[in-house]
């Protein structure tokens, strides 16, 4: 740890491509590189199908098994930040253009042949098409939409292999109505941008942080990841030091195409600001709202519904000009604030987006295992899944395995202090 | 669905109407020690903001837990050795820690356009998506 803070945090871009990135995060704690890889997987919001109306359904699939279906596909949810509200913040009663993406699917099956219904059949619906229930005025959102906002992911590309919903053989049809809406894989994995972020450290097993099995030679038996060419190999006489930490975390990040990488890695690292943002800010609004009930700082604390924009863009100009009075960090000074503020430029900075205190919270879900447990590529279905525990060194996990214990380093202790 | 009385899953990291985001406690019986509750967020803030604590000269101790995966709050025990307290402690952790996600950021931005740059990006992303997938030939249990 204390190395860690000698060293400058460092990253290294090993490959980029259209879904997917790969890289070397280098000089962090075990539990920064790990907050990284929970949130780029469970806290970055994307839209997805969330209601589905059905007018006909003759095929072999029950309704909610097509629903379950059409709510997986991932559909372009390029600057979901802006581009959408949640509907709990929408004004509306239940779903608006502001807060929504309007899809239907019609296909039927004329010819003796089995047909596939896929992705490419949705079309989103332009507004004035299908008629929304209730007359609401256009809100910003819609004008920082791309042009293919909430459509599914490769369609009109043949490229991409679109996604089967279902197959259809002569007369039978299927005719329904989605909503789709912005929401953050902590309510629903659907909603996850990434497929799969694998996260490894300590290819070679150094710090012991994994036990292997074996039955005669562990050497033949395990063979080494790909990125132990990233690091030296231990000499088999060389001693166990046994105050190494982790420094160099691999990283593959695949988004399912609904988001970009870059923009998965980057929003990521703004959420992260985010709710280290809130969390300041909640400290400090603690104290003055017990005298002067009210005022600004106490007005300014995250909001969690009500997405106001008005409200988000002073905050962007800069760290709270006016969140508390006595300004964030009591370090002033600090290589933190002085990067803080570069970074709020570039980025938008922490509470710049839009969303505020909306995406910023993020709640403990039921599904979470121990959080750096990483394993391999952990899947959307579980964010914070521990998948493989017995997995060659990836992402072995370590603080809290107990999740109820005060989180420790060796997990072990089933409820000890961990310091 | 839902069943109907099942509170709305956005409860979970959402904070309610009024709700104070953090409840500082401090310790009675131990010295320069507090409490910290830390409501609508999950290991991932917690365990990163415990790392960086660790790392600090000042801290004693500090720990957290969430106390019921149900419940979405967790608890970050902070002890001090008096030259600060836990809240400012715990203050100046998040302050260094958005530091190095902002300096990260940059550096990330740096990274990302370069190989914008280089040209990756044209690659086939999707490897060989001209050939379809298996289970689009041959009869499966569907066709019967």
């Amino acid at each position: 740890m204390q190395v860690n803070d000698l060293l400058e945090p460092n990253v290294r871009i090993r490959e980029l491509k259209k879904d997917r990135v790969n890289f070397v995060l280098e000089n962090v704690d075990i539990s920064f590189a790990n907050s990284l890889r929970r949130v780029m997987m469970a806290d970055i919001p994307t839209v997805a199908i969330d209601m589905v109306e059905f007018d006909t359904n003759t095929t072999v699939l029950p309704d909610e098994f097509i629903a379950h279906r059409l709510g997986m596909i991932p559909l372009v949810s390029t600057n979901c930040d802006e581009a959408i509200r949640y509907s709990r913040d929408c004004t509306c009663l239940e779903s608006c253009q502001n807060c929504s993406i309007e899809l239907i699917l019609n296909v039927a099956c004329h010819e003796s042949r089995t047909m596939d219904i896929t992705s490419n059949h949705l079309d989103v619906v332009v507004r004035g098409g299908f008629g929304w229930r209730e007359e609401v005025d256009d809100g910003e959102e819609i004008a920082r939409r791309s042009e293919n906002f909430g459509h599914p992911v490769g369609k009109n590309d043949p490229s991409v292999q679109p996604v089967l919903i279902c197959k259809i053989r002569k007369g039978q049809e299927l005719r329904v109505r989605c909503i789709a809406k912005k929401g953050i894989a902590k309510e629903h994995a659907k909603w996850s941008p990434c497929s799969a972020v694998s996260f490894e450290y300590d290819p070679h097993n150094r710090l012991r942080h994994t036990t292997y099995w074996y039955e005669t030679d562990i050497k033949k038996e395990w063979p080494l990841s790909a990125n132990a060419a990233e690091e030296e190999a231990p000499l088999d006489d060389e001693p166990f030091d046994y105050n190494a930490k982790p420094q160099k975390f691999y990283f593959e990040v695949e988004t399912d195409g609904s988001l970009g990488p870059q923009e998965v890695v980057m929003k990521g690292l703004t959420e992260l600001q985010t709710k280290l943002a809130n969390l300041v800010l909640g400290l400090k609004t603690d104290p003055p709202e017990l005298d002067t009930l009210g005022g600004d700082a106490a007005t300014q604390l995250p909001p969690a519904n009500g997405t106001l924009p008005a409200q988000a863009a002073p905050r962007a100009t800069g760290w709270g000009q006016e969140a508390s009075p006595a300004g964030w960090g009591g370090a002033a000074g600090t290589p933190g604030s002085s990067a803080g503020g570069g970074g709020g430029g570039a980025g938008g900075g922490w509470g710049t987006s839009p969303t505020g205190g909306g995406t910023a919270w993020g709640g403990s879900s039921g599904s979470g295992a121990s959080p750096p447990a990483g394993g391999w590529g952990t899947n959307t279905a579980a964010p914070a899944g521990a998948w493989g525990a017995a997995g060659s060194g990836w992402g072995t996990g370590s603080p809290p395995r107990n999740n109820t214990g005060w989180s420790s380093p060796n997990p072990q202790t089933q409820s000890g202090w961990n310091v | 669905m839902n069943a109907p009385n099942a509170p709305n899953r956005y409860e979970l990291y959402v904070l309610e109407e009024g709700e104070k985001p953090v409840e500082v406690s401090e310790d009675t019986k131990i010295p320069n020690a507090a409490t910290i509750k830390v409501v609508k967020q999950d290991h991932t803030l917690a365990n990163m903001v415990r790392g960086q604590l660790l790392s600090m000269p000042q801290v004693l101790f500090a720990g957290y837990k969430v106390p019921h995966p149900l419940h979405p709050y967790f608890l970050v025990k902070i002890q001090t050795d008096g030259t600060i307290t836990p809240t400012a402690a715990l203050e100046q952790a998040c302050t260094k820690l958005i530091g190095t996600l902002s300096s990260l950021e940059a550096k990330f931005k740096r990274e990302f356009s370069f190989k914008d740059v280089e040209g990756v990006t044209t690659e086939d992303a999707y490897g060989t998506s001209t050939t379809g997938p298996a289970w689009t030939s041959g009869r499966d249990y569907m066709d019967f």
